[in-house]
């Protein structure tokens, strides 16, 4: 079985949030689901000023601590899907404990208030068990897996879109959406970044293109330390976040 | 007037069960009113939200969870350490922890998204790895202990081994229930403000001073608050030892809790320091430290004052307010720095419960009243064996 | 209700197994801005639920930017109008609820038609105007020259150029003769110097620049890129030199890099020429011998030198753009001593009173790079092989259509003394109509435009338009559609048959197509059908010419068959082919110079070399045929320029420093640019884009006033205070945000909220409309509103 790693070359990224929508459409999440967000920020001072930016999808991590505070298993890496973590809608309590320990912050507790008014889930209320039900709901479907339009009180995440990934040919190295044989296999994100700043493949083939990659570019994990071991490398300059530091008031 | 005579004078269970009853009701009455928008818009009518993700309902049920164990603690103080002066309030305060246990859980259960599934997810799927796991086993286990104890005390099996070992197991499985929610929270390194190994050791002491908090407050409140209605042992007991252990833990705590403060301030760390400038900032943190801690501390450091019961029961009521605040600090405290969310949010994340979550709180705390009510008409809880009435 | 208590409602467990039902892709192009991005749409059980970009789209590349996958929402927007209605209130305004009702197609249609023939029966048919904005071909915006002659009026139609980026088209049109966006060969570049393009965020084609960055980062040599703006964005953040430059000055910096490299000799002998003695004569302040340049493929340097660029030193730009001498001086060199290298403009420096000298005095600094034409450098797009219409429409003019041609001016008097090199003059038509002069409008049809919210001051518009018969053919509750007495509503982009000949791009042709995915969902019809439709009912032979056009699928077919002569690089030549791969395009582009010489492609190779006539009417298209420092198309308007700009009319030509004026009396420049999630018009509805407003500082529900600290603190405002924005015009209000990486003067708010209209997620979210403080004051040669050239005041609300 490969282990699917995904690669983000942030020299190349233009802080487009494509992938950002181009996941929430793919796996209908609401707005501010952002099981892929890009990150912003601005530092330094006019004639110097800085801006930088990070696109974060969840990590998958090797050692994922969200995957060890889940009292019922319902999140749970799967090493017979690439090493995907994921979240089983019919099993999870909805205790977001998941979300407390996940360093990266890319877990959602969708049941909550609405970021924008007025509310979509309201709009196109919940058909099936489902917290809502867009028109444009995509058919995949696997609620073992946290794929679909989540129901209520589950938390959700980023799936390394498996209903895509899952259908590639066994052995597939890299799943590289300039291929037409292999672009509907390609996770969202990946597929439609313009500057092709994002890689997908088999992080157990020492031929895959997102290994040489690694391997040129120096990839780095972020928050290595955290000990999560993500399957989510970082190319290139600013892979990094700043220390938090809230806004000057005045 | 002989003690004696009080004795039989007195209610069976305590004083003022008509109040606590009514109390009780008002409470759960307004709890479900007030939470009602749980049932129509779910947890929207929460303001905890994907940063915020632990509100108020979980403070609720750690603060009721840890007095539980601190009530646990006190009890055993008499069953399971054989301090036999303690043997007149043994009895409420085991029931109390059962109660302010089951409190908790509504608290708790009323936040999770799937309540009914846990009851099956949970032991089907056996995480040992998670802290919340063995949190949830041992509060389990606790509560079970406790009303099998409470049944062996209602049959004035007092200190037959069987009694005893039940009592043991109480005071550990409560133990290390509270060791676990530590854990859950200490164990978390991606959570500065959370993270460390002294966690457990700061839960067990602030659960003893809430346990001997409420242990006071429910004492007095059983004696119609004045210590004539009291035996000699408990008058004994309540104006002499309770007060200086009160005081004693106390003390300690806010040793601690002062010592938390100025080392999260000299942090350099954003997500320590910024979050304890955030709560130093803030009315509550003086509210807690001066009125929760210093005023009741001086309260009970005074001879002449720590004896009146109407002191010891505003000490209390101070102590527990304080702790609470605590417990709302340190758990939404974890959580006020965005994590990885760069200029989307450019502030400590603002949270502040809403009604639905005040309502749930209200009405796990009416359930828990409701429940002690009851238990103080049935139970017989100023019970104590022969030898130490 | 939404809710309910989670976990308390039983929920069954199946959701396991997909629901899979047939999954169809259709070809389309995006609609969200002009790159025209191709786009498979996926349809499954009637329902389309993803859009990606077409792998075979050669803008797409199989990529979209952001706005792209966020279509569906169009199609399925709950706010879109479902099918056409008139208006039962008569009265208009903005808290005037139109109060429309359903009509049939019928009753819409002969009710217009009435009105047009009873104009024309009354000999006022030029009272007609058709405005457009967002046209994609001949399949809708190409059938309005047809209608204007055949029915009788100039109105037909009105772009909205002068409100997009006329500036940079004029300034190209002055100096090489092309009135034109370029095509770019970026992927063999080797520098860009961007002066207020938004390369990152909104200029065309988006999505592609952006695939094309990832490629020019890449490679080997690594394209060098400077960018200048005003203000922190992506394309600063992301380039290897961001320079902030003061508003409206980029013309003195580009005047001083050309000093630079004339000094310094890094013009590109090949294409500009040399000193006849070989030695380079030009020194600062000194003005070079007459007659001693040998000019190649350039007219005018002599005089561009001695009158113009000799005094123009780093350390004057300096003084004028706050640019330090410094940079100049570097980046002049290294866009000297790169090839190829070229200078990129967009309507950063050319939204303002001297938005057109700012864009020459740029675009020279191709000429004296070499990079016009030339691998790696700038174009101008080819246009499709299209087939002829069915009908030819001059045998369709009846003797009423005769007499009215050329009889009156266009409503917004572009063309006419008054503005007389632009193109189209949008922004002054509600003015004109108040005003009555020329005339006032009787009917007005709009069309993927929206003035009376896009155009600067639309107040006057929302007053101008009340006494107007409107009609408008957005499928959205648009703020003009409010006006709109009857509303004929399009389906969305998802639904239509459309054709669209690209953009400026790459410079060879291509036209794509957009395939419906599904039947439209509401009572809906093709913009280009119901203009049929109305021609059909026009009198006389108008009404024969459109029976014979039919509908726009026979329109489209007859396009396609050109095709046939000259099938595309992908196999496509019909109409089903076309269909099928969603774009026609052939490659490579036909001409190139090399080294100061032009050649044609031949069919294998640039073979064929070009004369200089060949090359004056096919790609340098002056008067001169020749790269004009000294613009012929300017000097024939000497005396207008004198009168607007105060030039002296025998300097005109000369791409020069030219004082901006700004309006309004503020202290702060007022900058409101697009944000990547910007979808003209349409973002605003858009929970997803709302949500997403970065990387400005804004997103989740709205974007911020971004102010620098500096320029708040002495003002007393706060970080995150609600603020006041003021102009001449009145005020709107925002929350702001510090953001110290801005110019202290320069205050930024994207151009995004504040709609009164759109739909219920757009109505009255803050902040207020940047335009609504924005005065309609335009450059008097491209006519480009100014929009960027507004001074404001900013204080705590
Ligand atoms: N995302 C998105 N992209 C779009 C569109 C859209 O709606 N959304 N619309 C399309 C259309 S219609 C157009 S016309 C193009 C426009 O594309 P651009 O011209 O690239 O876009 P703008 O945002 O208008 O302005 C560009 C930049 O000019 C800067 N600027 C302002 N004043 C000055 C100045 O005096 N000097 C300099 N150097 N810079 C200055 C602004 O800060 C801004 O960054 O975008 C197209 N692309
Ligand atoms: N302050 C400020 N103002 C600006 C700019 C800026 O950067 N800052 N940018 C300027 C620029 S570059 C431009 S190009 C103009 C654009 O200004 P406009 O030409 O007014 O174009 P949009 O704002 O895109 O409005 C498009 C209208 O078309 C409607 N529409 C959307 N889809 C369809 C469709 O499928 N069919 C039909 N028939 N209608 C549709 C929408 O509802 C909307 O009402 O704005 C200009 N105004
Ligand atoms: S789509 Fe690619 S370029 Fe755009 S933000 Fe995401 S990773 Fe970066
Ligand atoms: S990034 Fe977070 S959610 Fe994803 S696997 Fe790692 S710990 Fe779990
Ligand atoms: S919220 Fe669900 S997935 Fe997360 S820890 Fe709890 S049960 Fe597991
Ligand atoms: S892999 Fe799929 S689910 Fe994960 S961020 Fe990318 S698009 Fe979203
Ligand atoms: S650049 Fe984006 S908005 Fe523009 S056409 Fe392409 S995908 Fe659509
Ligand atoms: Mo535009």
């Amino acid at each position: 079985m490969a282990k699917w790693g995904m690669v983000i070359d942030l020299d190349k990224c233009t802080g487009c949030q494509a992938c950002t929508t181009a996941c929430s459409m793919e796996n209908n999440t609401l707005p501010g689901e952002n099981w892929q967000d890009v990150l912003y920020y601005h530092e330094g001072q006019y004639p110097s000023g800085q801006m930088k930016w990070l696109p974060r999808p969840c990590m998958q991590c090797e050692n994922p601590s969200c995957v060890h505070v889940c009292p019922t298993r319902a999140t749970y890496k799967d090493m017979d899907a690439g090493g995907i973590v994921f979240v089983d809608w019919n099993k999870c309590i909805g205790c977001k404990y998941c979300m407390i320990a996940c360093p990266y912050g890319v877990r959602f507790y969708a049941d909550e208030k609405p970021l924008l008014e007025p509310d979509l889930r309201a709009i196109f209320p919940g058909e099936g068990g489902q917290l809502w039900s867009p028109p444009y709901q995509n058919p995949e479907e696997d609620w073992r897996r946290g794929i679909g339009v989540q129901p209520h009180g589950v938390v959700s995440k980023c799936t390394f879109c498996y209903h895509r990934v899952s259908k590639a040919p066994p052995g597939t190295p890299d799943l590289d959406e300039d291929d037409p044989m292999l672009k509907e296999y390609v996770p969202a994100c990946v597929r439609t970044c313009p500057p092709k700043a994002r890689f997908f493949g088999d992080l157990d083939n020492p031929s895959s293109q997102v290994n040489r990659l690694i391997g040129d570019k120096h990839g780095v994990r972020l928050l290595d330390h955290t000990g999560n071991r993500p399957q989510v490398y970082y190319l290139g300059a600013g892979a990094g976040i700043p220390a938090f530091t809230p806004k000057t008031k005045s | 007037m002989s003690n004696e005579a009080v004795l039989q004078d007195a209610p069976r269970g305590g004083g003022m069960p008509i109040l606590t009853l009514l109390i009780a009701l008002i409470a759960i009455g307004l709890g479900v009113y007030t939470s009602l928008p749980l049932f129509s818009e779910g947890h929207a009518a929460f303001n905890t939200s994907s940063n915020v993700v632990w509100g108020l309902p979980v403070v609720a049920y750690v603060f009721l969870a840890l007095s539980s164990t601190g009530l646990a603690m006190v009890s055993s103080l008499a069953m399971v350490f054989g301090w036999k002066d303690f043997y007149p309030i043994a009895k409420r305060c085991l029931w109390l922890a059962v109660t302010v246990l089951i409190a908790g859980f509504i608290s708790l259960a009323l936040e999770l998204g799937h309540p009914f599934r846990m009851l099956w997810a949970i032991p089907l799927n056996l995480q040992i790895q998670s802290p919340l796991f063995w949190m949830g086993v041992w509060y389990l286990i606790a509560l079970i202990f406790m009303i099998v104890k409470l049944a062996l005390l209602h049959r004035d099996e007092w200190s037959t081994s069987r009694s005893r070992t039940v009592g043991i197991a109480t005071f550990v499985s409560e133990s290390l229930a509270a060791v676990t929610l530590a854990l859950v929270f200490g164990m978390m390194a991606m959570r500065p403000y959370w993270y460390g190994s002294f966690v457990p050791v700061y839960f067990l002491v602030t659960a003893a001073l809430s346990g001997v908090a409420f242990a006071t407050l429910f004492a007095f409140f059983a004696h119609r608050l004045g210590t004539t209605s009291m035996s000699a042992r408990m008058k004994h007991l309540m104006t002499d030892l309770m007060p200086k252990i009160f005081a004693a833990l106390l003390g300690t705590v806010l040793v601690l809790a002062v010592a938390r403060v100025i080392t999260g301030l000299w942090s350099n760390q954003p997500e320590i320091s910024l979050v304890t400038r955030h709560f130093v900032d803030s009315p509550w943190f003086h509210v807690q430290l001066w009125l929760g801690m210093v005023l009741p501390f001086i309260l009970l450091l005074m001879p002449k004052l720590r004896v009146q019961p109407l002191i010891q029961v505003l000490a209390s009521v101070l102590v527990l307010l304080g702790v609470f605040i605590g417990r709302y600090e340190y758990i939404v405290g974890g959580q006020l720095i965005p994590l990885w969310k760069g200029t989307w949010y450019p502030d400590l994340i603002a949270y502040t419960p809403s009604l639905t979550e005040w309502g749930i709180v209200i009405f796990g705390v009416g359930v828990g009243l409701l429940i002690y009510a009851v238990g103080t008409w049935m139970f017989r809880l100023d019970d104590a064996p022969a030898d130490a009435r | 209700g939404i809710g309910g208590l989670p976990g308390l409602t039983p929920v069954k467990e199946a959701h396991a197994q997909p629901v899979r039902g047939e999954t169809r892709v259709t070809k389309n192009i995006c609609g969200q801005c002009p790159a025209r991005c191709g786009i498979d749409v996926y349809t499954t059980a009637g329902r389309v639920h993803a859009i990606y970009g077409d792998l075979g789209n050669p803008i797409a590349n199989g990529k979209l930017c952001p706005k792209g996958h966020l279509g569906t929402y169009f199609l399925y927007d709950p706010d879109r109008f479902k099918g056409p209605m008139k208006r039962t209130n008569p009265r208009k305004g903005r808290d005037e609820d139109p109060g429309f009702v359903p009509i049939s197609w019928d009753e819409a249609l002969d009710t217009i038609a009435a009105r047009l023939n009873d104009l024309r029966d009354r000999g006022e048919s030029f009272r007609f105007a058709h405005f457009y904005g967002r046209g994609w071909g001949a399949s809708d915006a190409g059938l309005y020259g047809d209608f204007g002659k055949l029915y009788g009026t100039p109105n037909s139609a009105i772009g909205h150029a002068s409100i997009c980026a006329e500036g940079s088209k004029r300034a190209k049109q002055a100096t090489d003769g092309n009135n034109s966006y370029n095509s770019y060969d970026y992927r063999n570049t080797n520098y860009i110097l961007n002066f207020g393009a938004a390369f990152l965020e909104a200029f065309r084609p988006y999505n592609y620049l952006m695939q094309v960055w990832g490629h020019m980062r890449t490679k080997s040599p690594q394209t060098r890129v400077t960018t200048v703006d005003v203000r922190m964005n992506p394309t600063m953040a992301a380039s290897d030199r961001a320079v902030y430059i003061k508003p409206a000055t980029d013309g003195a910096m580009a005047l001083a890099i050309a000093h630079v490299m004339l000094t310094e000799g890094l013009w590109d002998q090949e294409f500009v020429g040399d000193f006849r003695d070989g030695r380079n004569a030009f020194r600062a302040g000194r003005p070079i011998p007459r007659g001693s340049f040998e000019e190649r493929w350039v007219r005018g340097i002599e005089e561009w030198w001695n009158d113009e660029l000799k005094d123009r030193t780093p350390e004057w730009a300096e003084s004028i753009t706050t640019v330090p001498a410094r940079t100049i001086v570097t980046v002049a060199r290294e866009f000297g001593t790169t090839r190829p290298a070229m200078a990129i403009m967009e309507r950063g420096p050319t939204s303002h009173t001297n938005g057109t000298y700012n864009g020459m005095a740029i675009h020279a600094l191709n000429a004296l790079s070499g990079c016009l034409f030339a691998e790696g450098g700038m174009y101008y797009q080819m246009g499709p092989s299209y087939g002829p219409l069915p009908v030819n429409s001059d045998d369709f003019m009846d003797d009423y259509a005769k007499e009215i041609r050329g009889k009156y001016p266009r409503i917004d008097k572009a063309g006419t003394a008054e503005w007389p090199m632009a193109g189209t003059m949008i922004q002054e038509t509600a003015e004109h109509h108040l005003k009555g002069d020329p005339y006032k409008l009787d009917t007005a049809m709009f069309f993927y435009t929206n003035p009376i919210w896009t155009a600067p001051d639309p107040k006057v518009w929302e007053e101008a338009l009340k006494d107007v018969f409107i009609i408008d053919t957005s499928p959205f509750p648009g703020e003009t559609a409010m006006y709109a007495d009857i509303i004929v509503p399009e389906p969305t982009y998802l639904e239509r048959l459309q054709d669209s000949p690209t953009y400026p791009f790459e410079g060879w042709p291509m036209a794509a197509l957009r395939v419906p995915a599904v039947d439209p969902i509401y009572d809906t019809k093709h913009f280009g059908d119901t203009l049929i439709e109305i021609g059909k009912r026009i009198k006389g032979p108008t009404g024969d010419f459109y029976k014979a056009l039919d509908n726009v699928e026979n329109v489209l077919r007859h396009r396609a068959k050109g095709f046939e002569n000259d099938p595309g690089d992908n196999g496509v030549r019909d109409f089903e082919s076309w269909k099928a791969k969603g774009v026609w395009y052939k490659k490579p582009y036909h001409w190139r110079q090399f080294r100061g010489e032009f050649y044609e492609w031949d069919g294998e190779g640039y073979n064929r070399q070009m004369t200089p006539e060949e090359v004056k009417e096919k790609l340098i298209k002056t008067p001169s045929g020749k790269f004009e420092f000294k613009s012929g198309f300017l000097e024939a308007h000497a005396d207008y320029i004198q009168r607007e700009l105060g030039v002296p009319a025998r300097r005109v030509g000369l791409p020069q420093w030219v004082e901006p004026t700004s309006s309004g009396e503020g202290d702060l420049y007022f900058v409101t640019p697009k944000t990547p999630m910007h979808a003209e018009g349409r973002s605003g509805n858009i929970p997803h884009a709302i949500a997403l407003m970065q990387p400005v500082a804004g997103g989740r529900t709205t974007v911020y006033l971004e102010i620098h600290p500096e320029t708040a603190r002495a003002r007393g405002i706060r970080n995150g205070d609600r603020v006041r924005i003021r102009s001449n015009l009145g005020f709107v209000e925002a929350y702001c945000r510090y953001v110290a990486s801005n110019r202290p003067d320069t205050l930024v708010m994207p151009m995004e909220h504040g709609h009164w209209a759109q739909g219920r997620w757009a109505r009255g979210r803050l902040p207020g409309h940047s335009g609504e403080i924005t005065e309609n004051v335009s450059d008097p040669i491209s006519g480009l509103a100014s929009y960027y050239a507004g001074m404001v005041t900013v204080e705590r609300a």
